[in-house]
């Protein structure tokens, strides 16, 4: 699983950070940090952070490829 | 009918079960005007922007005829959701010091395994009922326990909790045709005990951190410094309250809109990963905070063409913008894997959900787990009976049998 999130959309809710802890990191109050390589263990908290960004900013590729880069 | 007289239609309890119809009727009209004095809105757009406009203020003593609930007089002040920025600001960033990110990234992931645990043995203690209250049984008892564990209530106090917290909820009823003051009084009364006994239980913390919040408020000092006595005991209400009643109803409406909507729950048992869509879904189709009763602008300013005068109460109705086809396709619809989803089940602008991601988190275990126990869940009663308040809407018992 590969993500890349739309930095022009996100609006620095934080929803991911909390729900995926191991893949989105905020950096100081607005900026974020993300992996864009998802390991295995953590697909499913990536996938309720994915529901949960208010803006729809997490976009997901299952496969290499398809998703980030 | 008059659109004046919309608030008192919709929070006639008579219109409880099905309120949607009547936000339609709001929707056309725009903005409206109340005998009262009050305003409605209940288009998605202007709701979002109006909770994005600083000159909309959450705090009551904006308003020029106050009303019950503003009052400071019990001693405890006001917490963050009544107080609007710098002081809302500060106030809600101490409290997220040790709620989240960044300073605490993994409370909430860490209490995953918590929860899921509270919500088995919640499951396995009703496996041979015939018959289940999905609301006495199983929603109420988990957010409860939930945030008490978070800050760091012990378990034996969790009942009086409950009681409590009740007379509160109470106590925001704006149900117009009866005299509100003595739910009034005694909410005040329930949120003055509450406060008094969490600030007890933090200053025995002094000292002896223990990991809970409730700790933190009074050991873990930020840049900002630390919440006073009163402060902390505000904070404490503000998110045992905010964080209760809402996430019953959500599990219970969630529970209630699977069962009318066959299709979606069988496609939940085969796509389970399909589970957190469906949550903001549901936050959407029917949300647990159906309104905002307590904003007040703080200059005239101009909806949808109309002029609301400074001070007068402004209600914004997120379950009506929620039902917007402006704004969702197919906005009557329950489509579990709805993708384009910026709902306002929990609010938006500076004052949206602190919790969220625990409700979140909470709902999506807990309607898992349920529909995983019950194999042939049928409802029993439809409409259910519901609870008083149009604000906080949600069925009071939800009658399943096991097929
Ligand atoms: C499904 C469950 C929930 C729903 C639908 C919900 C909904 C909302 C909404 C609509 C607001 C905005 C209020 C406003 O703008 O005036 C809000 C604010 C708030 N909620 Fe929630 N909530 C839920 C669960 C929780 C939980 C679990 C907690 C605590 C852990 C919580 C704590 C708060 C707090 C502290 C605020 C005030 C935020 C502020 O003023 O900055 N909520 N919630
Ligand atoms: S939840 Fe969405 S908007 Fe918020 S920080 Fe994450 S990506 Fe950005």
């Amino acid at each position: 699983m590969h993500i890349v999130v739309d930095l022009n959309r996100c609006q620095g809710y934080a929803q991911c950070a909390f729900l995926a802890p191991g893949v989105f990191t905020m950096h100081g109050e607005e900026s974020l940090l993300y992996t864009p390589v998802v390991p295995e263990e953590q697909r499913e908290r990536v996938r309720r952070a994915v529901a949960a960004c208010p803006v729809q900013a997490i976009l997901v590729g299952e496969e290499a490829g398809t998703g980030a880069r | 009918m008059a659109a004046d007289t919309l608030f008192q239609r919709i929070t006639d309890y008579a219109n409880r079960a099905d309120p949607y119809p009547l936000y339609a009727e709001l929707r056309e009209n725009g903005v409206a005007r109340q005998d009262d004095g009050s305003y409605l809105v209940g288009t998605y757009h202007e709701i979002a922007a109006l909770l994005h406009d600083p000159r909309i203020s959450s705090d009551r003593r904006q308003r020029t005829v106050p009303d019950g609930a503003a009052g400071t007089d019990e001693g405890v002040p006001p917490s963050f959701i009544g107080l609007d920025d710098p002081e809302h600001h500060r106030l809600r960033g101490m409290a997220m010091r040790s709620f989240g990110p960044p300073h605490t990234p993994d409370r909430i992931d860490g209490m995953h395994e918590d929860i899921t645990r509270i919500v088995r043995d919640l499951l396995a203690g009703l496996a041979d009922k015939e018959r289940i209250d999905v609301v006495d049984d199983f929603a109420y008892p988990l957010p409860v326990t939930v945030i008490c564990r978070l800050l760091g209530v012990p378990a034996e106090d969790e009942p009086r909790f409950r009681e409590w917290s009740d007379a509160i909820v109470a106590g925001f009823d704006p149900t117009p045709d009866e005299d509100p003051a003595e739910r009034q009084r005694a909410g005040t009364e329930a949120r003055k005990t509450m406060a008094l006994y969490l600030g007890d239980l933090a200053e025995r913390r002094r000292g002896h951190p223990s990991g809970d919040m409730l700790s933190a408020f009074v050991n873990d000092a930020g840049p900002e410094g630390q919440l006073t006595p009163l402060e902390t005991m505000a904070t404490g209400v503000l998110l045992l309250i905010a964080g209760h009643e809402t996430t019953v109803n959500l599990i219970t409406n969630g529970m209630l809109t699977l069962l009318r909507h066959p299709d979606a729950l069988a496609r939940l048992r085969r796509e389970p990963e399909l589970m957190p869509l469906a949550v903001e879904e549901l936050l959407r189709f029917e949300p647990p905070v159906q309104m905002l009763p307590q904003r007040t602008p703080l200059a005239d300013i101009e909806v949808a063409g109309r002029t609301i005068p400074k001070g007068s109460p402004l209600i914004l109705m997120l379950a009506a913008g929620n039902r917007d086809p402006q704004r969702f396709a197919d906005a009557d619809r329950f489509d579990p894997a709805r993708e384009d989803n910026q709902h306002l089940g929990f609010g938006s602008g500076v004052h949206s959900c602190f919790g969220a991601p625990l409700a979140r988190l909470e709902t999506q275990i807990a309607l898992h787990e349920l529909i995983r126990h019950l194999d042939t869940p049928r409802l029993i009663e439809d409409p259910p009976e519901y609870r008083r308040s149009p604000v906080l809407r949600g069925p009071r018992h939800l009658l399943i049998g096991r097929g």
